[in-house]
């Protein structure tokens, strides 16, 4: 068997063993869902049974408005969500009204219950009283309802008619259209982009640096037990290089793989919208592209390091520049077509997660595409050719990291 | 087998290793000798292309390097070390690959090997799970495995204990009866005595003396006899042959002039004194290497 396989194998088999591998496996796509979701899903969650709310309202106006302005909160299964009851029917005082309506609702009778005052100016102070006061959902729900029927009563009384009232009180949602070619329409959300854009870019992020991280580790471990000796006196420095780096990359197209299993799994669930896949080809294309670039770099400047201490430093400098893309990204959202954006796309370094995003929000002219995949085959080349001169060095210095200066001479030598 | 020509490596400001020459004969044991930082770590490196040297070449059975020698050589470094979270096996087969071995001899050979350095049961456990001298053995065995032609062992013996030291050096004595060569390098020269049958010695990166030891002693004799005796010998205070002794109450240490032999000093002597022991004093390795090196360093 080829040595460079070999190798690859065995940083492949001997990584993928590691605790610690099997949890960000697993564990990685749980958090980046949970982010995402995470908000909308606690705001967005509707309620599974009607809920009682009681009405006090000193002064009798709005009870039946009211009613009819909840009407359109419903459940999934079509019944109403909320159920209003008039807790001020049997005249008692305020004082004993609030009594009894705190009484119900801390004993589950009631979800809470409006208290509404109304004021001789003819503005008013409403208290929702419930057991849990943080219920935004709820109490906008409320607030939407009482503004409505308010609104109802004051143009009701000024005599202006229904069907007036009606298209002042409703307002109007804008939906955003993503045009493409072929007169294809589809909707676009920022939900939508994180799926089928960031979450790639933030998945290469990481992968290249738990994996970079990976590598400049065990390169330390085998310098600072002198296996390394043991391994150069066995095969080339390049075949070392390209068998660790083939083990990596085998390893983070595991991670991948394992993570489109469960993007594909969870498709067309609520949780993952099914046109994650539209663009998958070209965005794939440019991850593996810039998974080797920057795993290129990791193994160039990682192989100058000689301990656990420097590893750890100069992982977490590159993690840093690696997550710079990210920062770019983000604006190229607001204004995909900017002069900014464009330049961008011909920069090696953020030409991965630039095109990924592009390729989501609008089309891409063919030269452009042509030009930074032209730009990225000859940084990876570069990269690699000269990460493997540092590396065919480094991983014999010891002790001091040599210096700008010295690295160049490396790069000299034959 | 392996050729060493004017052998020189330049660091920065310091040279290392400066124009060196051996010739390391094949089926034997080559001691390589020194004080630390004489440069030994640094030769072995260059001959086994871990790296380039300044000047000079070597060559193996004649040719310079090539990819072949990857595959039959065995190198134990000083510093040892080993992938910790690794099983014994899983290692063991992987240096064996790295070596061009095929999986069933590996897995046979290696079988075979920890049965002998009564490691078997480790087989399974990770290599961190293992007693110091235990992770040693597999080192060995790792270097050893794949039944190479030249054997590299810098201070094979540091770890171990006194009777895992005689299974190693039993072990390194049979390799030399199969016909293999060994290039041992190492500062316990009670050890190299007993072992090595040539000798090259270096000392801040330049060689101080090399060849067959039995020569090199002879180099570093001093023509000294020990004489045990009963009667009077003040007469050796006068004896024309003789340029200094030791006194001591039943014998004496005699220096003789170089061209006096033992055996003619031994008939002229014979008759004066009654003589109960007559030996010649040989340098052990020890002395010849202190004395070398001081000299060298004077």
């Amino acid at each position: 068997m080829n040595k460079t396989v070999i190798i690859a194998k065995w940083e492949y088999l001997e990584k993928i063993k590691t605790k610690t591998f099997i949890i960000s496996l697993f564990l990685t796509p749980a958090i980046i869902i949970g982010f995402a979701l995470a908000p909308t899903l606690i705001s967005d969650r509707q309620d599974d049974s009607t809920k009682a709310i009681g009405i006090i309202d000193t002064s009798g106006i709005y009870f039946k408005p009211l009613i009819r302005n909840v009407e359109k909160f419903k459940l999934a299964n079509g019944q109403p969500n909320y159920l209003l009851i008039n807790l001020a029917g049997n005249k008692k005082n305020l004082g004993e009204l609030k009594k009894s309506g705190d009484e119900n609702t801390l004993s589950g009778k009631l979800e809470g219950y409006l208290l509404i005052r109304n004021f001789p100016d003819d503005s008013c102070g409403i208290e929702y009283r419930s057991k849990n006061a943080g219920n935004f959902m709820e109490l906008s729900n409320l607030k939407e309802a009482f503004n409505n029927a308010r609104i109802e009563l004051k143009l009701s009384k000024e005599g202006i008619n229904s069907s007036l009232m009606k298209f002042i009180s409703n307002s109007v949602d804008i939906k955003a259209v993503k045009i493409e070619k072929g007169g294809e329409e589809s909707k676009s959300d920022f939900i939508q982009l994180f799926f089928t854009s960031i979450i790639f870019i933030i998945l290469l992020m990481m992968m290249v640096i738990s994996s970079g991280g990976m590598l400049v580790r065990s390169l330390v471990e085998e310098k600072s037990n002198r296996l390394i000796e043991i391994i150069i006196s066995s095969c080339s420095p390049n075949q070392l290089l390209a068998g660790k780096v083939l083990g990596l990359s085998a390893l983070g197209l595991t991670q991948v793989f394992v993570w489109t299993l469960v993007g594909a799994a969870l498709a067309g669930s609520a949780i993952v919208p099914p046109d994650v896949f539209n663009n998958i080809l070209p965005v794939l294309l440019f991850f593996i592209l810039g998974f080797i670039f920057y795993s290129a770099i990791f193994v160039g400047i990682g192989s100058i390091v000689s301990s656990e201490q420097e590893a750890q430093q100069i992982t977490s400098y590159l993690s840093l520049t690696m997550m710079l893309p990210l920062a770019f990204a983000l604006p190229a959202i607001e204004n995909p077509n900017s002069t900014f954006v464009h330049v961008l796309s011909f920069i090696p370094f953020t030409i991965p997660a630039i095109m990924i995003l592009r390729f989501n929000i609008g089309p891409i002219p063919i030269w452009e595409l042509v030009i930074s995949i032209i730009i990225m085959a000859i940084s990876i080349y570069l990269s690699i050719f000269v990460a493997g001169k540092v590396f065919r060095v480094g991983i014999l210095s010891y002790g001091k990291r040599p210096s700008l200066k010295e690295i160049m001479n490396w790069l000299k030598e034959e | 087998m392996l050729q060493v020509n004017n052998l020189t490596k330049n660091f920065k400001d310091t040279v290392a290793v400066n124009n060196v020459s051996f010739n390391v004969e094949p089926g034997k044991i080559f001691g390589m000798l020194g004080p630390n930082g004489a440069g030994k770590t640094t030769t072995i490196r260059m001959m086994l292309n871990i790296i380039k040297p300044s000047f000079g070449s070597i060559l193996f059975e004649g040719k310079p390097f090539s990819k072949e020698f990857f595959n039959i050589t065995g190198y134990l470094p000083e510093e040892r070390g080993l992938y910790k979270k690794s099983k014994v096996l899983d290692t063991l087969l992987y240096f064996a690959g790295l070596k061009n071995m095929d999986m069933k001899s590996a897995i046979s050979e290696s079988t075979k090997w920890l049965r002998k350095l009564e490691i078997e049961n480790y087989k399974d456990k990770k290599v961190e799970e293992l007693s110091k001298g235990n992770q040693q053995k597999i080192q060995f065995i790792s270097t050893v495995l794949h039944n190479p032609k030249l054997l590299i062992f810098d201070e094979p013996f540091g770890g171990f204990d006194p009777i895992n030291q005689q299974l190693i050096k039993d072990i390194l004595l049979s390799f030399v009866d199969s016909g293999k060569t060994i290039i041992l390098s190492t500062h316990q020269m009670d050890i190299a005595e007993k072992l090595c049958s040539d000798i090259f010695l270096i000392n801040k990166g330049k060689q101080v003396c090399s060849g067959s030891l039995a020569q090199i002693k002879r180099n570093f004799g001093t023509n000294t006899i020990r004489i045990g005796f009963e009667g009077d010998a003040s007469f050796l205070s006068s004896d024309p042959s003789v340029i200094r002794f030791d006194y001591f109450s039943n014998y004496a240490e005699v220096q003789l002039k170089d061209n006096i032999k033992p055996d003619y000093f031994l008939k002229t002597i014979i008759d004066k004194i009654n003589i109960t022991q007559f030996s010649i004093i040989e340098p052990t390795l020890n002395k010849i290497f202190i004395d070398a090196i001081k000299e060298n360093s004077d």
